[in-house]
C-alpha cells in the first residue's frame, strides 16, 4: 500500500518540478507564439494592461507567418543554413586539430600561444569591427559570402574547448594505440574522436549559435544586402516608424525552433544518462 | 614525461589554419583597435597622445563607477548562471517517461537570439506587462522591473540568464558524459547521498568542464552589454552602466574611439587576470596526473 | 593529416564557388554609385526617384544599399571611418551632419547647386562652420493625435484640431495654429481627467510623447521657455541645460510620469500602438503616424503641437539629409544625384509621392497650401506641417557632439521619468555632456 503511494507523490514532486523550471523557459516563447498568430495591431491587446488573454492567439491570423515567407524568409532561413553549417563543419576540422595539437603535444611556445588563442575571444565584436572590415575589403570579400564564414572557422572559444577535453583523454589510450602502429592521425580519428562525441556536439553548437545569431558582422560584410541572413532579415521588422511585431515573433518562433530541431536527434550522443560509455573502457 | 618527442612539422600543420584564421581576422584586428587607444579625434584629426587616454581614465568618475557596476554584474551573473546550468544539466540528463517533452522545453532559449529574448523579456517587463500581471493575480503589486535602480541590473541578470543557461548546460552535459558510473555506483554503496555524490564526486570530476564553461561565460558575460544598450541605455541613474556600454557610447555614439579602445583594453587585461586565477584554481590539480 | 587538410581545401573551394555563384550579379554600366539608405520605405521611395533619374541619365545606375534603422548609424559610421570608397551617397540624419563634416567624412556640397528653392531653416542646418556639406531631403513635423471617443466618454471638450470629413483651406489651417494651440498645461490637465486606473492597473494613459525622451521630440519643451539646450558654441551646457527653464520643462515632464497619466518607457513605435489600441488619448508624434493610425478604427482628430504658457511656440524639425561620401571617386555624379534629389522639381515629386514626408522644397510645399487635393483629412495635416516648418520650427544644435548630447538628454530625461529628481539628473547631464564633448572638442 505505502509503496505505491510513495511512488506516486514523489512521482507528482518531480513533475511538479519540472514544470515550474520548463514554465520559465516556456513562458516568453509562449507569449511570442501567441503573439505571432495575431493581426499586428492586436499584439498588445490584451498585455497593456495585462489580462490572461494575453496567453491566448485571439483574434487568431496567420497573417504573419504568411507575411514572412513571402518577404522571403525561406530564403533567408535557407541562407543562414548554408553559413551555419559550413562554418560548423569546416570550425570542427580545423579547430580540433588544433585542440588535439594543443593537448597531445609539448612544444616551444604552447602557453604563449594559447594565450594568445583566449585573447581572440576577449574582444568584443565591435571593437574589431573597423578593423577587420578592412581587411575584408582588401581582400575583396565584400558581398562574398566567404566574408561571412572564412572569419568564424577559426574560433579560439572552439580550440580552447576541444584542447580542455581531449586533455582528458587517459595518455594510455594513446599510447597503446601508438604501440600498435597507428599514426598521429589515426589516434585522432580513433581513439579521440570515439571517445569526444559530446565535445564535438557542443563544438559544433558553439559554431553553429555564433553564425545563427550573427548581425552586425553580416551587415556589414554584405553591403549590396542582396545574400541576407536571419538576424538581418529580422531587424527588418523594427522600421524608423513602426514595429511588425506579428512578423518578428513569427520569425522568432520559426527560428528558435530549428537549433531545437537539429540538437534532440543528437540526444543519444550526448545523453546517456549517467551510465554513458565515456572513459568507462 | 612519458611522451615521446613532438613532432613538430605535425604541430605546425594541426595548428596552421587555426592560427592562420585566427592572426588574420582576429588578432591581427586586435592589434590595430588596440592602437587606437593611443590616438585621440581632435576636430576631425588623429592626434597621438600615447597613454594619455588610459591616464585620463584615472581621473574619469565615470569609469570608477562603471567598473563597480561591472564588477558587481559579473560577481553575480557568472557563479549564478554556471550554478544554474550545472543544476539544469542534472535535471536534464535524468531518465524517466516524458522527460523528453521537458528536454525539448529546457532547449529553447539556445534559437532564440539575445535581441529578440530582450525584445521580448522588455515587453514581458515593462509596468503593465505580463509578468506585473501575473504576480497582480498572486496579489502582488506591480514593480518596476527595468525602470528603478534598485531592480534594473537584476532583472538584466535574469534575463542573460533565462538566454544562457541552456546553452551552458550542452557544455556541462558533454562533461558529465565522462563520469563514470562506477563511480557512482561505488560511492552509493559506501552510503553517500545525493549531494555528497555531487559535491565530492560530480563537481571534481567536472573540473575539466567547468573551467571552460567558467572561462568562457566570464569572457562573455564581462564584454555584454547588447541588454543594456536594449533595456536601460546604462541607467536608471547609471546602476546598470557597465564599462563595455561605457565604451560603446564612446566609440560608436561619440565618435571617440580613444576612450573607448583604452576602456576595452583595460576590461581584457582584467579578464586576463580572472582567467589566469581561474586556471590556476581549476586546473592546478590536473598537471600532477 | 592530409586527409584532414584535403577535406578543408575542399570546404573552402565549395565555399568559394557558392560565393562566386551569388557575387557578381552586377552588369557593366558606364558609372555605378551606391547609397546607404535606411531599409524599408525609405528605400522603396529612394528607388523611385533612382528609377526616374534612370530615365533621364541612362548611363549612371545607382544602388541602394540598405540597413535597418537601428544599426543604420553603426554601420554608417564604421564604413565611413573607415574611408570606404564603396559608398559615394550618405542619408544623413540632419543632427549627425555637424559629426560627419567636422570628422571630414563628406565633401561640401558644389555651390553650382542652386538651392534657393529649399526652406532656409532645413538648408542651414545642412550647414557646418559655414559650409554647406548636405542637402535636405525632406522634412519632418510633429502633431498633437486625439482620441475623440476618450475625450467624449471623459466629459472633457478636446483640443481644436483637423478630424475625418472636414476640409480647411491653407488660411484655416495657419489661423487654427496661430490662434488655437493648446498649451502643456491643457494637455496636462485633460491628461489628468482622461486617465483611467482600474484596480491600481492603467487602462488609459492620459498622454504620451512618441520619441520617449529624445531630445528631437523634447527639445521645444524648454526652448520655448526662452532657454537653448546648449550654448551657442556647440560645447556648453551649463547655464543652458540646467537653466530656470529647462527646470521648469523636466519638472513639467516629471511630473507627467509621477501622476502617471503617461507610460514610462515606451520604445518605438509602441505610443502608436497604444494610441491604435484605444489605451492613449493624446499622443505627441509626427505626421507619418497618420496612415497607421488612419488603418485602425480610432476616431481621432489632429491638434497643433503644444507650447508652454507664456512661452514662445516651438515646434520640432528636421529630418533626412543627402551628403556625398568624401572617399567617392564619383563626386559630380553624386553631387549632381544629391541635386536632382533635393532641388529638382522631378525628383522631390516622386519622393514626396513615394513616402508621404513634409517637403523642403518650396515649390512642393506651395502645391501642397493651393491645390485641392490638400483640402480634404487627412491630408489637410501637410499644412499643419507647412505652418509650423514656415514659422515655428526650430532646427536641433549644430555640433560635432550632437551624439553626446542626446546621450546625455536621454538619460537625464529617462531617469526623471523614472523618479530621479529634477536637479539632479539635470546637473548630472551637463556634467556628462561637458566633459565627454570636450573630449573631441578641446
Amino acid at each position: 500500500m505505502a509503496r505505491p503511494l510513495r511512488r506516486g507523490i514523489s512521482f507528482g514532486l518531480r513533475h511538479i518540478g519540472y514544470i515550474a523550471v520548463a514554465f520559465i523557459f516556456v513562458l516568453p516563447l509562449w507569449w511570442a507564439i501567441v503573439s505571432s498568430l495575431r493581426p499586428n495591431m492586436e499584439v498588445f491587446a490584451d498585455i497593456f494592461p495585462f489580462t490572461p488573454k494575453a496567453l491566448l492567439p485571439v483574434p487568431f491570423s496567420l497573417q504573419a507567418y504568411e507575411g514572412v515567407f513571402q518577404r522571403g524568409f525561406g530564403q533567408i532561413i535557407a541562407n543562414t543554413m548554408l553559413v551555419a553549417m559550413i562554418t560548423m563543419i569546416a570550425g570542427l576540422f580545423v579547430n580540433g586539430l588544433a585542440g588535439f595539437a594543443f593537448a597531445v603535444f609539448d612544444f616551444k611556445g604552447k602557453n604563449a600561444i594559447l594565450t594568445l588563442i583566449i585573447i581572440s575571444f576577449m574582444l568584443p565584436f565591435e571593437a574589431i569591427a573597423l578593423p577587420l572590415y578592412t581587411v575584408t575589403l582588401q581582400l575583396g570579400w565584400l558581398d562574398n559570402i566567404a566574408a561571412l564564414i572564412v572569419p568564424s572557422v577559426a574560433n579560439g572559444l572552439a580550440v580552447f574547448l576541444f584542447y580542455q577535453f581531449f586533455k582528458e583523454v587517459p595518455k594510455d589510450y594513446l599510447e597503446a594505440a601508438r604501440l600498435d602502429g597507428a599514426n598521429w592521425l589515426d589516434v585522432l580519428r580513433h581513439v579521440y574522436v570515439p571517445l569526444s562525441i559530446p565535445t564535438l556536439i557542443s563544438a559544433g553548437l558553439l559554431l553553429f549559435v555564433f553564425q545563427w545569431e550573427a548581425f552586425l558582422w553580416p551587415l556589414l560584410a554584405m553591403p549590396s544586402q542582396q545574400f541576407k541572413v536571419i538576424q538581418v532579415g529580422m531587424a527588418a521588422f523594427q522600421q524608423q516608424y513602426q514595429t511588425i511585431w506579428n512578423q518578428l515573433f513569427a520569425v522568432a518562433v520559426i527560428t528558435a525552433l530549428i537549433p531545437i530541431a537539429l540538437l534532440m536527434p543528437l540526444q543519444r550522443y550526448y545523453v546517456q544518462g549517467l551510465a554513458g560509455a565515456g572513459l568507462k573502457g | 614525461m612519458t611522451r615521446t618527442r613532438s613532432p613538430l612539422l605535425l604541430v605546425a600543420a594541426l595548428l596552421a589554419p587555426a592560427i592562420a584564421g585566427l592572426v588574420v581576422f582576429r588578432l591581427y584586428p586586435i592589434a590595430l583597435a588596440v592602437s587606437d587607444s593611443f590616438f585621440n579625434m581632435v576636430r576631425g584629426h588623429q592626434v597621438f597622445v600615447g597613454v594619455g587616454n588610459y591616464l585620463s581614465l584615472i581621473a574619469d568618475s565615470a569609469f570608477w563607477k562603471s567598473l563597480q557596476v561591472t564588477f558587481w554584474f559579473n560577481l553575480l551573473i557568472n557563479p549564478i548562471q554556471i550554478a544554474l546550468s550545472l543544476g539544469l544539466a542534472l535535471l536534464y540528463v535524468q531518465k524517466f517517461r516524458g522527460i523528453a517533452l521537458y528536454r525539448f522545453l529546457f532547449l529553447i532559449p539556445i534559437g532564440v537570439s539575445l535581441p529578440v529574448a530582450v525584445i521580448i523579456w522588455r515587453i514581458m517587463l515593462s509596468q503593465d506587462g505580463l509578468v506585473n500581471g501575473l504576480i497582480g493575480i498572486a496579489g502582488i503589486p506591480a514593480q518596476p522591473w527595468l525602470t528603478s535602480e534598485s531592480f534594473a541590473l537584476y532583472s538584466i541578470i535574469a534575463i542573460a540568464t533565462w538566454k544562457g543557461i541552456s546553452y551552458w548546460m550542452i557544455f556541462i552535459i558533454g562533461g558529465l558524459q565522462n563520469i563514470s558510473t562506477e563511480i557512482y555506483e561505488a560511492a552509493r554503496l559506501d552510503g553517500a547521498v545525493a549531494w555528497q555524490r555531487l559535491w565530492h564526486i560530480t563537481i571534481p570530476l567536472l573540473r575539466p568542464t567547468l573551467l571552460f564553461v567558467l572561462v568562457a561565460d566570464v569572457s562573455i558575460n564581462f564584454l555584454l552589454f547588447a541588454p543594456i544598450f536594449m533595456l536601460t541605455q546604462g541607467g536608471p541613474a547609471d546602476s546598470t552602466n557597465v564599462l563595455m556600454y561605457e565604451a560603446y557610447k564612446s566609440g560608436f555614439v561619440f565618435g571617440d574611439m580613444g576612450r573607448a579602445m583604452a576602456i576595452i583594453v583595460v576590461v581584457v587585461l582584467i579578464l586576463l587576470v580572472i582567467v589566469g586565477l581561474q586556471f590556476r584554481l581549476l586546473n592546478g590539480k590536473q598537471e600532477k596526473k | 593529416m592530409k586527409g584532414a587538410n584535403v577535406k578543408t581545401v575542399k570546404l573552402s573551394i565549395l565555399a568559394g564557388l557558392v560565393a562566386s555563384f551569388f557575387a557578381g550579379t552586377a552588369l557593366a554600366q558606364d558609372k555605378t554609385l551606391n547609397m546607404i539608405v535606411i531599409e524599408g520605405g525609405d528605400t522603396t521611395a529612394m528607388q523611385a526617384v533612382v528609377d526616374a533619374y534612370k530615365a533621364s541619365h541612362p548611363g549612371i545606375a545607382i544602388n541602394l544599399q540598405s540597413y535597418p534603422f537601428a544599426q543604420f548609424f553603426q554601420v554608417a559610421e564604421l564604413r565611413l571611418r573607415s574611408a570606404d570608397a564603396g559608398i559615394d551617397l550618405v542619408y544623413v540624419d540632419a543632427p549627425l551632419m555637424a559629426s560627419y563634416a567636422s570628422r571630414g567624412f563628406l565633401s561640401p556640397i558644389d555651390p553650382g547647386i542652386d538651392t534657393s528653392s529649399l526652406v532656409p531653416s532645413a538648408l542651414d542646418a545642412g550647414k557646418y562652420d559655414g559650409k554647406q556639406y548636405a542637402l535636405p531631403i525632406n522634412n519632418s513635423a510633429q502633431v498633437m493625435f486625439y482620441n475623440k471617443t476618450l475625450f467624449e466618454k471623459a466629459g472633457i471638450t478636446p483640443p481644436t484640431g483637423l478630424t475625418a470629413g472636414q476640409t480647411s483651406t491653407q488660411g484655416d489651417v495657419d489661423k487654427l495654429a496661430s490662434t488655437e494651440r493648446w498649451t502643456w498645461e491643457q494637455v496636462a490637465d485633460a491628461a489628468q481627467k482622461l486617465t483611467v486606473k482600474d484596480g491600481g492597473r492603467t487602462t488609459t494613459y492620459g498622454f504620451s510623447v512618441e520619441q520617449f525622451a529624445e531630445l528631437y521630440q523634447l527639445q521645444p519643451f524648454g526652448e520655448s521657455l526662452g532657454t537653448d539646450v546648449i550654448g551657442p558654441d556647440g560645447y556648453t551646457a551649463k547655464g543652458y541645460l540646467d537653466s530656470e527653464a529647462w527646470t521648469k520643462a523636466a519638472t513639467y515632464w516629471s511630473e507627467l510620469y509621477s501622476s502617471g497619466v503617461s507610460p514610462k518607457g515606451l520604445g518605438y513605435g509602441e505610443g502608436a500602438q497604444l494610441f491604435g489600441n484605444g489605451q492613449l488619448a493624446m499622443f505627441a508624434g509626427g505626421t507619418w503616424n497618420l496612415p497607421i493610425l488612419a488603418a485602425t478604427g480610432v476616431d481621432f482628430g489632429v491638434a497643433p503641437y503644444p507650447y508652454f504658457a507664456g512661452g514662445k511656440v516651438l515646434t520640432p524639425t528636421g529630418s533626412w539629409y543627402v551628403g556625398v561620401n568624401v572617399a567617392s571617386a564619383n563626386q559630380t555624379e553624386a553631387m549632381d544625384f544629391a541635386s536632382y534629389l533635393t532641388t529638382n522639381a522631378e525628383g522631390t515629386k516622386v519622393w514626396f509621392d513615394a513616402l508621404q514626408q513634409l517637403p523642403t522644397y518650396k515649390p512642393l510645399l506651395d502645391t501642397i497650401s493651393t491645390s485641392a487635393d490638400f483640402d480634404v483629412f487627412p491630408k489637410n495635416v501637410f499644412r499643419l506641417g507647412v505652418y509650423d516648418s514656415l514659422n515655428t520650427a526650430k532646427a536641433r544644435p549644430v555640433t560635432a557632439a550632437y551624439g553626446q548630447l542626446q546621450d546625455a538628454f536621454r538619460t537625464a530625461f529617462t531617469d526623471i521619468s523614472n523618479g530621479v529628481a529634477v536637479s539632479e539628473a539635470l546637473k548630472s547631464a551637463v556634467q556628462k555632456f561637458e566633459t565627454a564633448a570636450n573630449r573631441v572638442a578641446k
